[in-house]
């Protein structure tokens, strides 16, 4: 326990019970707070191990059970079907589009708009922040939503996925009280030099604000990335669904075969293949998982601090 | 007037794209609400978004209707439970592991947890409930294997379908995927209050305990007081998504709430007058609610947020 006790001096802040010696109670804590995180980190972890050393294994053979830690008869012919399945691979064009596509505009039409609402004396300044506001915590509920998406004929095509989740009034929020701390003087001194408006806000604002675009654009990827309710409810073109939305599909039918008494084991046995709907699914799984797990880590100290400006400002 | 159109004049840019915005907002969110007005209204899908203002007034019929519904009670209950729930389990949770988290001394573990904390976030309700059911299937889920190796149980239970199981596999779920999320903001709480208060504690003779009693807890008050009044906010908004993706037609009689009956009757069956003043009904008690526990808040400890 306790194992950084003495290295960690030069840690930002002040320990704070560094100065005493450590006593029972510090022990009991000290084991108690680092059993608490061990098992945390296990729970939080194992269930993606769990499903990697599946997608990893042969259907047939994962259907017996017993495999906890590592593969029993390893294989990649999982992943094979997964990447050359024509629907799964229609599925994660859907997705990494709507994904690239969304972020980027997305996070340039919440930047402009909170790029305006920034100006320090915007006239009818508090009239906009309370219709943005009021937007955040109302909403007229997902009937009128679909009725209005009907209307606009975005129902059934790709701009579904795109338009109606264009700007959200919490990022707009975050970002503006953003902009409003960035030094006003550079404005000043770049307009004297003659640039235009815009330039000055996409060369010289833009560039001072990438941490909060980075958090906004980790957010609006990862809601795109995830999302399968537009797919599910507002589009019925099977060419178009999302990744996620399939394996939806997938997680559903495996379950409701599983509840009619057997059917999975029954389809285990006859089948000569050595894959089964199981490790299919797993594999599914960590392909979309993998690049969320692989991007927001770097992007972490970018979104903690959009999270405590939007905490306190929002 | 005259200075005003100047000034306008001179923000010209500025205003250009926040009234672009604003006009955004106008159409995909303030349209909806309008929209609202059906909820009185009957309406058909042919009629459009002109319907919204043009069909036939009916008055409360709708929400009667709802009122008389079989499963009324039924789905109130559920939606209560569910919201009561996630607020007595998520609201202290993270709380209670951020200060865990600020007792930890190894700075790299620290931050190994915090970061491997922050995932569940990041992964859908889709992979999420993908991993609850591989996990908690009858036939080779981890669990029921387990339960039935150490033989707790003769059978294999199924988690899955049984109405009995289905709160606790949404509250632990539910537990699984924010905790960690929910804790940032404690964090920096935490990482904002004056180290020399500690120092005097010590001096003091503050235990660990009690300095995390009286020093830390205190400190973080306003941060708990603004995340208390949001949660309490939402507390009848169960999750919809995971109500979506747990539920199904076993475990219905405990899973269906409010937003999945609404979308039930709406999407699903084209009922689209009668499912909004579901949702009208569902908001205004959360609205109502937020007012609400933002008064008692307030009178409890003079901070409120509105």
């Amino acid at each position: 326990m306790g194992s950084g006790f003495n290295k960690q001096t030069s840690a930002s802040r002040p320990r704070k019970s560094g100065w005493l010696r450590r006593n029972k109670e510090d022990y009991f804590i000290d084991t108690f707070v680092y059993l608490f995180c061990t098992i945390v980190l296990i729970i939080t972890l194992y269930p993606f191990y769990y499903c990697l050393v599946i997608s990893f294994n042969e259907g047939k053979d994962a259907a017996l059970g017993g495999i906890l830690l590592w593969p029993r008869k390893f294989t990649l012919e999982n992943y094979k079907i997964v990447f050359e399945n024509k629907q799964l691979m229609q599925a994660f064009g859907i997705t990494i589009a709507r994904t690239v596509i969304g972020t980027v505009l997305s996070v340039a039409a919440c930047a402009l708009f909170a790029y305006g609402l920034a100006l320090k004396d915007l006239l009818f300044k508090k009239v906009y922040i309370s219709i943005l506001v009021f937007a955040m915590f109302f909403s007229g509920g997902i009937i009128p939503y679909f009725l209005l998406l009907q209307y606009l004929h975005l129902m059934n095509t790709f701009w579904v996925y795109i338009i109606p989740n264009l700007i959200g009034a919490f990022t707009v929020i975050l970002m503006m009280s953003f902009f409003r701390e960035l030094p006003q003087e550079l404005k000043e001194a770049a307009k004297i030099d003659g640039a235009s408006e815009f330039r000055i806000f996409y060369q010289i604002m833009m560039p001072l604000s990438k941490p909060v675009l980075a958090a906004v654009a980790l957010f609006v990827g990862v809601g795109h990335w995830n999302s399968w309710f537009d797919s599910a409810y507002f589009v019925f073109d099977r060419d178009l669904r999302t990744a996620s939305h399939l394996l939806m599909e997938l997680i559903n039918k495996a379950n409701m075969t599983s509840m009619a008494a057997g059917m999975d084991q029954r389809e285990v046995l006859e089948s000569e293949k050595n894959f089964t709907s199981e490790t299919i699914r797993m594999a599914t799984m960590i392909v979309i998982v993998t690049p969320i797990v692989c991007v927001y880590p770097f992007l972490q100290k970018y979104f903690v601090k959009g999270m405590m400006i939007g905490s306190i400002k929002g | 007037m005259n200075t005003a159109l100047k000034i306008f004049k001179k923000q010209a840019f500025y205003q250009i794209l926040v009234l672009f915005g604003v006009l955004y907002l106008f159409i995909f969110n303030y349209i909806p609400m309008f929209g609202l007005i059906i909820a009185f209204k009957d309406y058909s899908p042919t009629q459009g978004v002109i319907g919204f203002f043009t069909s036939d007034w009916v008055g409360l019929k709708w929400i009667k209707e709802f009122y008389n519904e079989i499963y009324f009670w039924r789905i109130i209950r559920n939606t209560v439970i569910v919201s009561v729930l996630n607020l007595v389990f998520m609201f202290p949770i993270p709380i209670f592991f951020a200060i865990l988290l600020n007792e930890l001394k190894s700075a790299k573990f620290k931050k190994i947890v915090q970061t491997v904390s922050y995932l569940p976030h990041f992964i859908s309700w889709v992979v999420v409930s993908g991993l609850i059911f591989v996990f908690l299937n009858v036939q080779n889920g981890l669990v029921n294997d387990f339960l039935v190796w150490s033989g707790i149980t003769k059978d294999p239970v199924s988690f899955i379908s049984d109405p009995k199981y289905y709160w606790w596999m949404v509250i632990l779920s539910n537990i699984w995927k924010s905790m960690g999320w929910g804790a940032i903001i404690f964090l920096a709480a935490i990482a904002g209050i004056d180290q020399t208060l500690y120092e005097a504690a010590v001096m003091d003779g503050a235990s660990r305990i009690q300095r995390i009693i009286y020093v830390t807890l205190p400190s973080i008050k306003s941060t708990i007081v603004i995340i208390l009044i949001l949660s309490l906010g939402s507390l009848f908004n169960g999750n919809f998504e995971q109500a979506l993706l747990l539920g199904n037609s076993v475990n219905n009689s405990v899973s269906e709430i409010l937003d999945t009956f609404t979308l039930k009757m709406g999407l699903a069956q084209g009922r689209f007058s009668y499912a909004t003043a579901i949702g009208l009904f569902q908001s205004i008690i959360s609205v109502a609610l937020i007012y609400s526990s933002n008064y008692v808040v307030k009178r409890l400890t003079g901070m409120g947020l509105l």
